[in-house]
């Protein structure tokens, strides 16, 4: 399903024992459910032609550094969907943990600080910070994950109650100490470089520390998903948690520890975010989930549930990624940016399900 | 077990509710014991309803909390409500404000520029005197036509465009002191990148073309070429938040986009930046400092915001950023306080503005029932 090649290999070989009219739909279905890749190869040749930068060193470093920022939260709204779920409380949370992150590492006798009496920002009280970030994230995940599993309620609901109360929490917290409202800022050096700071250089961009981690993360998530029993578990819940349940796997427990994983990854996104853009605002992480749940979609973890690889989800992260940078280097309009990002969200839904009922 | 978390979530019900209801005590409580009997008395049977577009507005929560200070000092009961941006729910909560007896609406319109919104709004209130406050309720003098036939109403803000003209003369004063050491490249050109918040919102319309304009009138009157956009392709001549959040991050995320393609090794690299409020700002400048840019002994690239937030006053005094527009919250607090404690002494909406003495207010030429709060430019200094 992810990896476009071998797929074409098998079909290749099928392909040879058929008779005419079939052969005629396999390449038509084949066509169709390689169409993404083919319509993205040929989005990024026009956009090479169009901008020379577009195939550059800097081009892909940057790609590369918001793929980072990007995946840690894709990462954890996979395992939600894998469970046919879904997680609407993911942006809201990477808002709570980034002003709480925030508020942790601001610069000493930096004019507006929330709480004076916050200790320097050493390493320790870095890694300190990114526990607390991890356990915010983590808890508010236990929350969701025990209402969907003790309650069947639908995760729509449930995340969508969560995401309310964390914005309330929010709101409440920017109101701290005289703050009001006011977006949280002057960061410390320390923070900024553990987080932004300068890994390596690529090409003449910087590549920040944050990209390692990601790439951590990530090969923490793909052996968690393909090599554990919590993994294996996951998918058979989400394939069919009756039969799973029959089998043995414990329903309940698998589907609260894949949202407080998924909280925690959030968190994790949360500690980032600060650093990546200067500041936090009350408005941090809005709707971010959107752009998650799409990554995910588009890389083929399938909302029926029990199907996705963390290939895919990087995959979805990459192509988002990829629209975003050319269409900003193309010059186009704000408005044609929004069409083109639905309209490719709504054809790799549609193509999924079409291979989803095919197989049926 | 189960009976037990059945109770527990049905505690946790009663008590959010139970959350809810003292709140509003509170807040009428208050005034009740530290006015004493003069300042409550007179205006015991006014109900004031506030109705706010988003909370988590910065410039915003400014004004409430100084708006709830004075209306608290007035002895004025009243209650804030959020719409968090939907104009369909503050139409509702409107509606239930009249019925649950508030005699006087304070209303900040989610949709701004639409007259539509604010007859709705009215033809709600009937003959409750209505004050509308900061978000436009109508384009290109469309809002005077309303305002006038609602003897009713008023509007208190700033004027939309003034902000992107004070953006835009100041970029335009700093230019021309400045014009060499801004020019990178040495072409003469000065090559500009634009920061829009919010796609279809009024006052992110003004300062997106204003700021712009009256730059390149400074400019031209002092001999020098026009401002450039940076990217020739794209005929918008600014990049928008697609969340429209007028959020740092999308600032962020475009700026590190063009350095790929506009840069100094190039010769094309952005030699000014403006954005539509502080926040997009703040975000510019972490992508430039992430270039090298905007920090210690390094060239500044100068960044232009509005809003004045305190963040933005920081990174001024640190020479990070150049300038910003002020928009004066406690003015703006003032200004409505002092008009509503002049309607519920009787004024009418038009008396009640002209009986406000201060400076920095003015009323609108064009219409007696539009009161502006003056911008001020901002530049550290």
């Amino acid at each position: 399903m992810g990896n476009p090649v071998a797929n074409l290999r098998r079909r290749a070989d099928e392909f040879k024992t058929l008779g005419p009219k079939d052969k005629r739909r396999r390449v038509v279905d084949g066509i169709l459910n390689n169409a993404l890749y083919i319509l993205m190869l040929i989005f990024i040749i026009y956009t090479a032609t169009q901008n020379e930068n577009f195939l550059t060193i800097d081009s892909f470093a940057t790609l590369l550094i918001q793929v980072a920022a990007y995946l840690p939260m894709a990462l954890g709204i996979g395992g939600c969907i894998v469970l046919t779920g879904t997680d609407l409380s993911a942006g809201r949370i990477q808002g709570l943990t980034a002003a709480v992150a925030a508020v942790f590492l601001q610069k000493t006798g930096y004019a507006n600080r929330m709480f004076e009496s916050m200790p320097d920002a050493t390493i320790g009280w870095i890694f300190v910070t990114i526990m607390v970030a991890l356990l915010i994230g983590a808890i508010v995940g236990l929350v969701n994950g025990f209402f969907v599993a003790k309650f069947s309620l639908h995760p729509f609901i449930v995340t969508l109650s969560t995401q309310l109360i964390t914005y309330g929490i929010i709101l409440w917290f920017f109101a701290l100490n005289g703050n009001n409202g006011q977006p949280i800022s002057g960061l410390s050096d320390a923070y900024k470089s553990f987080v932004g700071g300068t890994m390596f250089k690529l090409g003449k961009t910087n590549i920040p520390w944050y990209v390692l981690y990601a790439v951590i993360l990530t090969v923490i998530m793909w052996f968690v998903w393909n090599k554990t029993t919590f993994g294996k578990n996951m998918f058979a819940v989400g394939s069919n948690a009756e039969a799973a349940k029959v089998s043995g796997v414990n329903v309940f427990l698998t589907t609260m520890l894949v949202h407080t994983l998924a909280g925690a990854l959030y968190g994790y996104s949360g500690f980032i975010e600060g650093v990546r853009s200067g500041s936090v605002a009350a408005g941090t992480g809005l709707n971010a989930e959107c752009d998650a749940i799409a990554a995910c979609v588009i890389g083929g973890v399938s909302f029926v549930g029990g199907t996705g690889k963390i290939s895919g989800i990087i995959l979805g992260v990459v192509i988002l990624r990829i629209i975003f940078i050319a269409l900003t280097m193309l010059g186009v309009s704000s408005s044609s940016l929004y069409i083109i990002k639905g309209a490719i969200i709504l054809c790799a839904c549609a193509l999924d399900m079409r291979k989803y009922m095919v197989k049926k | 077990m189960k009976k037990i978390i059945a109770l527990l979530l049905a505690l946790v019900m009663v008590l959010a509710f139970a959350a809810c209801a003292p709140a509003d005590n509170d807040e009428t409580a208050a005034p009740d014991g530290s006015q004493g009997a003069e300042g409550t008395q007179g205006n015991s049977d006014l109900k004031v309803s506030v109705f706010w577009y988003d909370e988590s507005d910065v410039y915003l929560s400014s004004v409430r909390s100084e708006l709830n200070e004075q209306l608290d000092a007035l002895g004025i009961a009243y209650d804030d409500q959020y719409a968090g941006k939907d104009q369909a729910r503050q139409l509702d909560q409107v509606r239930s404000a009249i019925t649950g007896g508030s005699n006087l609406l304070v209303v900040n319109v989610v949709t701004s520029g639409s007259t539509d919104v604010a007859e709705q709004i009215l033809e709600a209130a009937g003959d409750i005197p209505v004050v509308f406050f900061n978000r436009s309720i109508g384009n290109d003098g469309q809002d005077v036509t309303v305002l006038n036939e609602h003897a009713n109403s008023c509007f208190i803000g700033t004027d939309a465009p003034e902000a992107g003209h004070l953006q835009g003369q100041m970029i335009g004063e700093y230019l021309v002191d400045h014009y060499d050491e801004v020019d990178m490249n040495g072409d003469g050109v000065i090559t500009y990148a634009m920061f829009k918040g919010e796609e279809g919102n009024a006052e992110a319309i003004y300062r997106t073309q204003y700021a712009v304009e009256d730059a390149d009138k400074v400019l031209t009157e002092a001999g020098k070429k026009p401002l450039q956009y940076f990217d020739p392709n794209n005929t918008d001549k600014y990049q928008v938040d697609q969340g429209g959040a007028w959020s740092a991050a999308a600032a962020k995320e475009y700026m590190d986009t063009n350095f790929v393609t506009y840069n100094e090794a190039s010769g094309n690299m952005i030699e000014l930046v403006i954005c539509n409020n502080d926040g997009m700002a703040e975000g510019a400048i972490a992508s430039l400092q992430g270039q090298g840019y905007n920090t210690g002994d390094a060239h500044v690239v100068p960044v232009f915001g509005v809003d004045a937030t305190e963040n933005a006053i920081a990174l001024i005094a640190d020479g990070a950023m150049t300038g910003t527009v002020k928009q004066d919250a406690e003015g703006m607090a003032k200004a409505i306080a002092g008009t509503i404690g002049a309607l519920a002494e009787g004024k009418t909406p038009v008396d009640a503005l002209a009986a406000q003495d201060d400076p920095r207010f003015s009323i609108a030429t064009d219409c007696a029932s539009k009161l502006y709060v003056a911008y001020a430019p901002y530049t550290g200094e």
